[in-house]
């Protein structure tokens, strides 16, 4: 008993090794009989085996399904990443396509492009007819002003005649 | 290092790392959330674990400087001081300690960090000085002096509770 005094001395000390300290929690531990004055740090060494039971309650397979849950959260979020930008993509592209292939004529929408040209130059023609219509009244305008040019020129010879008219009577 | 390995490796070590996050945190379920996040971290890094020559102190040594970050995380949030001190339990504690190991357990809890880690890592998982003291970040001289003043706490705990348990049946 004297061996297991200085042990515990020894012990709270600092000082024991491994197997001292394995020797002392077998005697506190396991040994029914202990001494009286032993009694109060029996409690010690039973409480440092009891936490040696405390265990996680983690089991693996539950880490590893979190590591896989993460593991899928990216894989999803990744996922569905790519079909929204693939959507926006294709989106995108298609977006000028339907406004080049149709034209609104009257409020109504053609979607032939070749029926929409001839459409369209036919219509310009027509405009092109009323540019031509609206001009036919200007040129017959034209056509009076170089009349009176022609009497303005006309008067101005008669103008001229008379006055060497005039001219030779005074001089005769 | 693929899932077989790790789970071998690492998550073998679940029950060391949450008894040490537990003597840390001083709350299981928070210890659980910890060993958790461990696991979470280093499976994300596992490469960089087949480098490192003693798995399980790195591991240790890894939760307890995630323990102390949470601590002081936590310090920051609720502006409370890192260790909170307890002194005589409240009568709460004093139902549910009536058992001498419970407050053995618990007198170890009311240790400052660094002895509690030590006392428990030596005294629970039977772990060297040395070991201790390269999960410590401490010299080995430096564990054997902590680890000696934590048993002295803890004797004189033991041997004041007894004198006041001798003096209630004195005075009953």
């Amino acid at each position: 008993m004297e061996r297991m005094n200085d042990l515990l001395e020894k012990y709270f000390r600092g000082e024991t090794s491994l197997t001292e300290e394995a020797e002392l929690k077998h005697y506190f531990v396991s040994n029914e009989n202990i001494r009286a004055e032993h009694e109060a740090y029996r409690a010690l060494f039973v409480a440092f085996d009891q936490e040696k039971q405390d265990t996680s309650d983690i089991p693996f397979s539950k880490v590893l399904q979190q590591q896989h849950k993460v593991k899928r959260f990216w894989i999803r979020t990744f996922s569905y990443s790519g079909i929204a930008a693939v959507l926006v993509l294709a989106l995108w592209i298609q977006r000028p396509q339907q406004e080049k292939d149709y034209a609104i004529m009257h409020g109504r929408r053609i979607d032939d492009p070749e029926y929409a040209q001839k459409y369209a130059e036919k219509k310009m023609n027509d405009v092109n007819e009323m540019i031509q219509n609206g001009l036919k009244p200007l040129r017959n305008m034209e056509a009076i002003k170089e009349n009176l040019r022609t009497a303005d020129k006309n008067g101005i010879l008669k103008h001229e005649i008379l006055e060497s008219d005039k001219n030779n009577n005074i001089n005769n | 290092m693929d899932s077989k390995q790790f789970n071998t490796q690492i998550l073998s070590l679940s029950d060391r790392l949450f008894r040490l996050a537990k003597s840390i945190l001083r709350n299981a379920e928070a210890a659980q959330d910890a060993v958790q996040d461990l696991n979470m971290k280093l499976w994300e890094k596992r490469s960089a674990l087949e480098e490192v020559e003693n798995v399980p102190a790195f591991m240790l040594r890894s939760m307890r400087n995630l323990c102390l970050d949470n601590i002081r995380q936590k310090r920051e949030e609720d502006e409370l001081p890192v260790e909170l001190e307890f002194s005589e339990p409240n009568p709460h504690q004093q139902v549910e300690q009536k058992d001498l190991v419970a407050r053995i357990r618990s007198m170890i809890d009311d240790l400052p960090e660094l002895q509690r880690t030590i006392i428990r890592m030596r005294d629970v998982e039977g772990m060297e000085l040395s070991e201790i003291a390269y999960v410590t970040s401490l010299t080995e001289n430096a564990v054997s002096v902590n680890l000696s003043r934590a048993r002295q706490k803890i004797r004189q705990k033991i041997i004041y509770e007894q004198k006041r348990v001798e003096e209630t049946v004195w005075k009953g």
